[in-house]
């Protein structure tokens, strides 16, 4: 049961993840800050969590990184959206809002 | 889910090996993060040290985060690996009995295994270890019709079939002559290879030192020139390596050594050195050049590239039948079957170790499968004694794979160690192989451990592991199946074992009792006290019959006069010995005259008057031979038994004549004496005629010496009483008759101790594992037999129930092995003598002993259960 429900985290951070990379190369921290910053403060997980999706992220090529100078004059990690990745994010958006509209329906009229 | 970009699988084996670099970007980007978050929260107004705090708390553990990372990275299979095999490791520590004797199983069976292949690898799987060693055929002329299964070529024939077989594109000849050698210290008697020029080419054999012959060396004008086997090079010249150009004196020419050959397995025999043709006198003489009959060559083809064997033997086919349609007389094909038979090299040179390779190979697997099968048994109880432990991980969440994969990493590294432990094995074994093989085939000096022989090992253990893990890992899996079934493949495997090693001793005892017939076997003659010495005299020394006559005069004078020494005697060759075939055909008196193309052939002998008194054979009517019959006298043949109720059925054959040369010479039969086994002891007596030695005098002689006490101390006297009488004189091959005895013996003996010690091995090993599946039967069924009794059950029906559950399977196993047995043991007809491979002591004899010893394997744990104390049992749970 636990896989479960961590898969379907999982599933949804990947997507805001490569949503918020859509907007433009950013680094791990950015990345957690704009999420933070769209959804309100709604959405406000484990900033570490965030990692291992990234890490997994790039294993399936659908980001990819490289070491840069952040503002302030620090190396930093900066991570883009690839080709594989807006696919990707295309589908899985739609399949999100699939899903979305299903149980909204449920909700509705159940 | 899509799928997975391809690119993925190269980056994750490239993130699993740059471990070290991965680790620190990680830690880079993650310490950033830190810091950033920090710095927000300190722009924000929090204090600095709070700040880092919070940082921290927001972002989590982060050990974890580094193990997600990991994990998402791809490691994630790489650790759990190296995960399971820590585990595995700490295990096998834990349980060092069953690792010591597992590992030493396995280390038997895959050592036994690995040599074994090397072997056959070797022999049998490799092709001749010359650059043409695959398209080489040995070419010989047969007479079926009258039982001649190789005879050689003459030149003339030589000639005809060079000219005539287009899928040879050579033919080379080679026969095989004995020299003495002189020009350094003693002089010594050499194997000579006489052979074609292009011999070594056509082979594809290039020397280490110098060169091969050329075209140049064989002429009738031609220098005298010799190449070097490196064995000869080595032993007898201490592998000089300025040897090229050193000149020898031999059959009064000066030879000069041109070239050494590389070390290699020779062919068709092992010589010392090497010349042309034209520098053999007698392969040289008029006589053998011009005589169609003179055969005295061996053929060695070389198959055109492109053609085939059987295509080389249709060309041949082609000009045997030419050549009898040419020289009907010569040939007369319809008595004679006349023939010529292309045969591969390589089956020549492997023909005798093949069957024995063959049996030892099957020996060797079923070896392994016992091997696998104990170790499969011992896993299980193993599994079953952990059950607990099982339990405890399975409740703390372990997968049911992940168990099962624990289990096989842990066979896998036995497998493994146990194949290294089984290489070492078979490494210490290979020099023991050598010698054995070296009985069979002058290929065994090429046994070697090398590269397919590890991937054999490796294979080997692989399969093993596997036979042997799979079983454990999912009775380990299924740990909650009832006890009575969790038995059941501990019984099957005890039936699989049962069933091998009764292959395995059927196998061993055909064999001892195979072994044991030969040496009941009466030689018809005594072994014991002789000593023998082969004496070749130099013919460009000894040139008349006269010089010889007196020569051997000498000698058994001389000899006989040594203390300790009782008779003293010559022949040309001893009985056992493998050189020993003079065959020739004869016609006797009185009889009409018979095809002279087909006389009745015997084996001749010569022999001076003590000969058949110092080997021990008995006179059986007539006389044997004296002084008085010198060649002066009218010339006298004794013959044996056999040639007696062959030839002479019924009748007396004293006083009768025979003639061995077409009847130019008659020669008086005067006495008969036993039969003796010449060609092994397993080979029945052949007919044979003694001629008196001093009425023929030939060059080649065995001086035989019959000693009042051991012989041995008298083998060091025999050079100094030969170079008494002729300083120049070489000796050789000094040995006991017993041991000619025992070295034609050799070869079954060692077959057969080999196999018996592993179907010992089996038995011991099939043993245990009854043992223990019994004793964990005990274990499981505690309570059950506690409880009965309790309820007063008697400590014998409690035994006697016990021993039943272990003979159970071994009784279907008897079965089994006892089908598999008759099924198998055709492998070893062609080993074994006067014993038939369903032989019915041999099954008896096994199945008694493997039913006793299963009996007693039972024993022990029954005898554990019944002395138990059932209070304390039952309390206890």
């Amino acid at each position: 049961m636990k896989q479960a429900k961590s898969d379907l985290l999982q599933g949804t951070l990947d997507l805001l993840i490569l949503r918020t990379l859509a907007s433009g190369d950013m680094h791990g921290w950015g990345i957690s800050q704009r999420l933070q910053q769209v959804s309100q403060d709604v959405l406000q997980v484990n900033q570490g969590s965030l990692y291992p999706a990234l890490y997994r992220l790039e294993q399936h090529g659908w980001i990819e990184s490289s070491w840069g100078d952040s503002d302030n004059n620090r190396r930093a990690k900066f991570y883009r959206l690839t080709k594989a990745g807006r696919k990707q994010l295309a589908e899985e958006t739609a399949s999100w809002e699939r899903i979305a509209a299903a149980v909204a329906r449920v909700l509705q009229h159940a | 889910m899509p799928s997975v970009p391809t690119r993925s699988w190269p980056r994750r084996l490239r993130g699993s090996f740059r471990s070290a670099a991965f680790e620190r970007a990680m830690e880079a980007e993650l310490r950033h993060h830190l810091e950033l978050e920090t710095d927000a929260l300190v722009a924000g107004g929090m204090p600095p040290s709070r700040a880092r705090d919070v940082a921290r708390q927001r972002f989590g553990s982060l050990a974890q985060v580094k193990d997600g990372c990991r994990e998402s990275w791809g490691m994630r299979a790489i650790d759990t690996v190296s995960q399971d095999l820590r585990y595995a490791l700490r295990t096998l520590r834990k349980y060092p009995a069953y690792t010591a004797v597992v590992l030493l199983t396995l280390a038997l069976g895959i050592g036994a295994n690995t040599a074994i292949f090397s072997v056959v690898r070797a022999v049998l799987l490799r092709p001749l270890p010359y650059a043409n060693g695959d398209r080489l055929v040995e070419l010989r002329q047969q007479a079926p019709k009258i039982g001649v299964e190789r005879a050689g070529l003459s030149v003339k024939e030589l000639t005809d079939y060079r000219a005539q077989t287009p899928a040879l594109d050579a033919i080379v000849e080679y026969h095989q002559m004995s020299f003495n050698l002189l020009g350094h210290g003693e002089a010594s008697r050499v194997q000579t290879g006489v052979v074609s020029p292009e011999f070594f080419d056509v082979l594809g054999v290039t020397p280490l030192l110098g060169r091969t012959f050329l075209a140049g060396d064989d002429g009738k004008n031609a220098p005298a020139v010799l190449i070097l086997s490196y064995g000869y090079w080595q032993t007898a010249l201490g592998g000089d390596r300025n040897i090229v150009g050193r000149t020898f004196e031999m059959n009064d020419r000066v030879h000069t050594v041109v070239g050494v050959l590389p070390p290699m397995p020779q062919f068709p025999d092992v010589n010392d050195v090497y010349m042309p043709p034209s520098a053999c006198p007698f392969r040289s003489s008029a006589h053998a050049i011009d005589t169609r009959a003179t055969r005295m060559l061996s053929a060695i083809g070389r198959v055109r590239a492109g053609a085939t064997l059987e295509g080389a033997q249709r060309d041949l086919d082609v000009v045997s039948a030419r050549l009898s349609a040419q020289y009907p007389e010569e040939y007369d094909v319809a008595h004679t079957g006349f023939r010529i038979a292309a045969l591969s090299a390589h089956d020549e040179l492997t023909r005798e170790a093949r069957p024995t390779l063959l049996v030892l190979l099957a020996t060797t697997t079923f070896v392994l499968l016992l091997v696998a099968a104990n170790v499969a048994n011992l896993t299980l109880a193993r599994v079953l004694g952990r059950e607990r432990e099982l339990a405890v991980r399975i409740a703390l969440g372990a997968g049911r794979r992940r168990i099962a994969r624990q289990m096989l990493t842990e066979s896998a590294l036995l497998a493994l160690a146990g194949g290294a432990l089984g290489l070492l094995v078979g490494w210490l074994l290979r020099d023991l192989l050598v010698a054995f093989m070296a009985r069979f085939t002058p290929r065994a000096e090429e046994i070697a451990i090398d590269g397919p022989v590890l991937a054999f090992a490796l294979g080997a253990s692989i399969l093993t592991g596997l036979l042997f893990g799979i079983l454990p890992a999912f009775t380990g899996v299924r740990h909650r199946v009832a006890m009575t079934r969790c038995l059941t493949p501990g019984r099957a495997l005890i039936t699989a074992q049962v069933a091998i090693a009764f292959v395995l001793l059927v196998g061993a005892g055909l064999l001892v009792r195979s072994f044991v017939k030969l040496q009941q076997v009466d030689a018809g003659f005594l072994t014991d006290r002789v000593l023998t010495a082969r004496l070749d005299l130099d013919f460009v020394k000894y040139t008349t019959a006269a010089m010889r006559r007196e020569f051997y005069r000498s000698v058994l004078e001389k000899a006989a006069a040594e203390p300790g020494v009782q008779t003293a005697a010559l022949s040309i060759s001893v009985p056992l010995d493998q050189a020993r075939a003079c065959r020739t055909g004869f016609i006797m008196e009185g009889l009409a005259a018979p095809d002279r193309h087909a006389p009745p052939q015997v084996d001749f002998q010569f022999a001076s008057p003590a000969y058949f008194k110092t080997i021990g054979m008995t006179l059986l009517s007539g006389r044997t031979f004296t002084d008085a019959d010198t060649v002066e006298a009218p010339p006298v043949a004794i013959v044996n038994l056999s040639m007696a109720r062959h030839h002479f059925p019924g009748a007396d054959p004293i006083g009768r004549r025979v003639s061995l040369d077409e009847g130019a010479t008659w020669v008086t039969i005067v006495g008969v004496v036993n039969d003796t086994h010449d060609y092994g002891l397993d080979a029945g007596p052949a007919d044979e005629l003694y001629l008196a030695f001093a009425q023929t005098a030939p060059l080649n002689a065995t001086l035989l010496v019959r000693t009042a006490g051991d012989p041995t101390p008298f083998a060091r006297r025999i050079p100094s009483v030969v170079r008494a009488i002729d300083p120049r004189q070489p000796i050789s091959r000094i040995r006991t008759l017993e041991a000619i005895r025992r070295h034609s013996l050799a070869p079954p003996r060692l077959t057969a101790m080999l196999v018996s010690l592993f179907a010992v091995v089996a038995l011991v090993i099939t043993a245990a594992g009854i043992a223990g599946v019994v004793s964990l039967a005990v274990h499981q069924r505690t309570r059950e037999i506690s409880v009965r009794m309790a309820l007063g059950a008697s400590r014998a029906a409690v035994v006697r129930r016990i021993v039943w559950l272990g003979l159970t399977p071994v009784t279907t196993g008897l079965g089994l092995g006892f089908l598999g047995a008759l099924l198998m043991t055709r492998v070893v007809t062609q080993l074994i003598f006067a014993v038939g491979p369903g032989d019915p002591l041999t099954y008896a004899a096994v199945i008694a002993l493997l039913t006793s010893v299963a009996a007693l394997a039972c024993l022990a744990p029954a005898r554990r259960a019944a002395l138990m104390d059932p209070m304390r049992a039952l309390r206890a749970d």
